[in-house]
């Protein structure tokens, strides 16, 4: 009798729970961003959740919560703390939110999440002043190989895509720079247009709307970019670098499959949507999308080499 | 471009945009008032619900909004010595001797009248001259801005006041709670005891109302059997209108103020609060009464008032030409801008003049809307919490600030830190140690270490790379002049007294 009755139970509470789970979502979706609103993954947030909304249908609601702090970390960490019924997502950077893996002492992994999608791939660049000398790689690599350290570079903080794709070029040339870490990319651009460093490495986003102050030398993509077709790549100057930042969507680890699947969806239709990569772009998000485990894989990827960056040659 | 200026009018005298830049600056002026609350929190928690608006609606508010709390901060400062802005600190100074000694309703009528003409300046700037001041931004690297700091941390002698030992102790406070934090060039972790929260640092606003503002409200709770305050506080306020003439003589501090404030905000990362401390220096200066300053002199309050509100359009020229703000405010208008697809830089001018120019006349009707809106009738009604019974009075301010430090980035953490703070401030009150000089330092001491840092990295740790350029050569110059010669002057003369004297 009473096994009968735990039995029913049982059988009560799972039709209860998979029932919920196949009317995801039943309640408001909360996009956690580990930044002020207002920042650039702030506005890639912002921007994703009402075409999440309309893709996932049946009048679901996305709402973005803001918790700043220690450069993403807190948020990030609130959400593989968070409960993986799928309404808690969070954005997600790389390589930083992997870096910090490496450099502090963090309560997540690669493996506290479920990957959902990326969205955002924004490449790195190497810019000069429009003033000088150094407009190609070739006279670039000759410079800084002359007198090793002598060419600064201004870029935003140490451990994140600017420093990354520097030692794949240190790598890949074998020429030494003196690295500069700005706090944030605006006054390090600043500085290279005031001819303070002799160049810069940014994102692509963050120089379109300065061509005219700053000789752009090349992009880490393996083909040009449609935002501007005439930035040579690195590729085709015969340096192989690709690299850049990328900003995408995670739940907490052991998402239920069909939620999931529900979710990867409104992603996938949403990226197809038009409407949706003017609307990244006018905010300055270059998109290129990266779906559930191949997500996962560029996780992991830019980990290992995070990693392998960090035991030969820790930036603290 | 002077064109653009004239066709982006008729679009922001639309009535809807106007009433935005009214909405903007009445709100300002109500946050800035109330202590804990600042523009940069008030700013970014509006940023979210302008998603949906229309761009110019969004950033008249904001404009208004900067505008009015630069000069909503001054009342508070004038009425309970509590700064309600880190950039009303210098206000108080003089502004609350003269509520003391019931010339507060004129106080604050000096305060709203500076304001506006501080901001009507720094808009009529930023309409007229943003390119060319964009290119004195770029002359500022590392090293020059590590000289601009110098320059700032060295009027901290005149902050001092009687006790030259604790105003360093103070000082050196301060500087101590600016390094807590991320290291930016070693990736390093300083003072953070494993907290995430303080690896950004600690927010100016959680260390001002910690000092500033706990203390006097415990003052409040502490003597709650005295009289309400209102016949200590008689106001006086008179009609704006004639109390203007007698400002007139001011017109010599409006004017060098002005000027500090717009050069102030167009260099990265300095702020209204050195903006406000410097020209107040500089008008006590150049007094013929510098002894009376400190007791209640209105032109101290004209000085600290007009600057900063005079950087706050200028803070504007580097965050839309360059990317780079040149206030914290700033730097979050500078994400409202982003969320309606405006990318800051050159492009921006010529892809979206209308927005861009609509921008800084809204910036100008802010400034001027400022003498109609924070007249008598906004101070008369602030004026009104003095009634209050001091208990409860001391209660509301607790209560604002809890809520204000909450919100900043929404955890109790900052909560604690500010509890903290006021219990430093509630016993450096008691000790008679000066609160300025920790505020000077917080705001200067890792802003130069950082700027000496990086120019030393820059210059492949050659020393003399510091000075080498024309820029920080004159920096150098002003420093020496402005804060070393008086000194020297001073002592100098001191001795000869002391000879003369002893020679009788």
């Amino acid at each position: 009798m009473k096994l009968k009755t735990l039995l029913a139970a049982a059988c009560f509470v799972t039709a209860f729970t998979s029932s919920a789970f196949a009317q995801y979502p039943e309640k408001k979706i909360e996009i956690i961003v580990g930044y002020a609103a207002g920042g650039g993954t702030d506005v890639m947030a912002r921007t994703v959740a009402p075409f999440l909304e309309r893709y996932l249908g049946d009048g679901a609601t996305v709402v973005v919560k803001n918790v700043p702090g220690a450069s993403g970390q807190i948020g990030v960490t609130e959400v593989a703390k968070a409960k993986p019924d799928g309404y808690t997502l969070g954005t997600f950077n790389l390589p930083g939110m992997m870096a910090r893996t490496l450099d502090r002492n963090a309560a997540y992994s690669a493996d506290s999440f479920t990957y959902l999608a990326n969205v955002v791939d924004d490449p790195n660049v190497i810019v000069t002043a429009k003033d000088s000398e150094i407009d190609t790689m070739d006279k670039l690599i000759k410079a800084a190989k002359a007198d090793p350290g002598a060419v600064t570079v201004g870029m935003s903080s140490l451990g994140g895509d600017d420093h990354l794709f520097l030692v794949r070029l240190q790598e890949d040339t074998g020429a030494q720079f003196t690295i500069a870490p700005f706090k944030g990319s605006a006054p390090a651009r600043t500085a290279v247009m005031g001819g303070h460093v002799a160049m810069g490495i940014f994102n692509l986003s963050e120089i379109l709307g300065f061509r005219d102050e700053l000789n752009v030398i090349g992009l880490a993509t393996k083909e040009r970019s449609s935002l501007a077709d005439d930035i040579p790549t690195f590729a085709e100057q015969g340096y192989n670098v690709v690299n850049g930042s990328l900003r995408g969507f995670v739940a907490p680890k052991g998402l239920p499959d069909d939620v999931r699947q529900k979710l990867l969806d409104a992603f996938k239709k949403a990226y197809d949507d038009p409407e949706f990569s003017k609307a990244m772009v006018a905010s300055g998000n270059p998109v290129n999308l990266t779906l559930g485990d191949d997500f996962k894989a560029l996780t992991h990827e830019q980990y290992d080499f995070a990693k392998k960056v960090w035991e030969t040659t820790p930036w603290k | 471009m002077y064109s653009n200026l004239l066709d982006a009018l008729p679009q922001v005298l639309g009535w809807a945009n106007l009433l935005s830049v009214v909405i903007g600056v009445t709100a300002g002026i109500c946050v800035g008032a109330l202590p804990g609350l600042s523009a940069t929190m008030a700013i970014s928690v509006l940023i979210p619900f302008t998603f949906g608006l229309d761009p110019l609606v969004a950033l008249g508010m904001m404009a208004g909004i900067y505008n009015g709390a630069m000069y909503g901060g001054a009342i508070p400062a004038v009425l309970l010595r509590i700064p309600g802005t880190p950039a009303a600190v210098a206000t108080t100074f003089d502004g609350y001797p003269m509520a003391q000694s019931g010339r507060g309703g004129f106080a604050l009528q000096v305060a709203v009248v500076s304001s506006a003409i501080g901001g009507i300046v720094s808009a009529i700037v930023l309409m007229l001259l943003a390119p060319p001041l964009a290119q004195v931004t770029l002359l500022f690297g590392p090293a020059e801005i590590f000289w601009v700091a110098v320059f700032g941390l060295s009027s901290i002698v005149f902050l001092l006041g009687g006790d030259p030992i604790k105003g360093l102790i103070s000082a050196a406070f301060g500087v101590t709670v600016s390094i807590v934090g991320l290291d930016t060039i070693t990736g390093y972790e300083r003072l953070t005891f494993g907290h995430l929260e303080l690896l950004d640092g600690i927010n100016i606003v959680v260390l001002l109302v910690g000092l500033y503002a706990l203390p006097p409200a415990i003052d409040l709770l502490e003597n709650a059997h005295l009289e309400a305050t209102t016949d200590k506080f008689n106001l006086g306020t008179g009609s704006i209108w004639k109390a203007i003439p007698q400002m007139l003589g001011f017109w010599k501090t409006w004017l060098r103020s002005s000027v500090i404030g717009v050069l102030i905000g167009i260099l990265p990362g300095a702020g209204g609060s050195m903006a406000a401390f410097l020209s107040y220096n500089e008008a006590r200066r150049a007094a013929k009464n510098p002894s009376e300053w400190g007791k209640g002199e209105p032109e101290g309050v004209a000085a600290s008032e007009t600057a900063n509100n005079a950087d706050t359009a200028s803070a504007m020229i580097p965050a839309l030409t360059l990317g780079v703000p040149g206030t914290s405010v700033a730097a979050v208008m500078l994400g409202g801008l982003l969320i309606h697809g405006l990318q800051p830089g050159p492009m921006l001018f010529r892809d979206n003049p209308d927005l861009v120019f609509g921008f800084m006349w809204q910036f100008l009707f802010g400034a001027i809307l400022l003498i109609f809106l924070g007249g008598s009738l906004a101070t008369n009604s602030f004026a009104q919490v003095l009634r209050l019974p001091r208990p409860m009075l001391g209660a509301i301010i607790i209560a604002l600030v809890f809520i204000g430090v909450y919100s900043i980035n929404g955890r109790m953490f900052d909560v604690y830190l500010t509890l903290g703070f006021g219990l430093v401030g509630y016993f450096m009150d008691k000790l008679r140690f000066p609160l300025p000089p920790v505020v000077l330092g917080l705001i200067l001491g890792s802003f130069a270490e950082e700027n000496l840092r990086l120019a030393l990295r820059i210059g492949r740790n050659d020393w003399s790379t510091l000075w080498q350029n024309t820029t920080s050569q004159i920096i150098i110059a002003i420093t020496v002049g402005v804060i070393v010669c008086p000194l020297v002057m001073r002592v100098i003369r001191a001795r000869k007294s002391d000879n003369a004297s002893s020679g009788q």
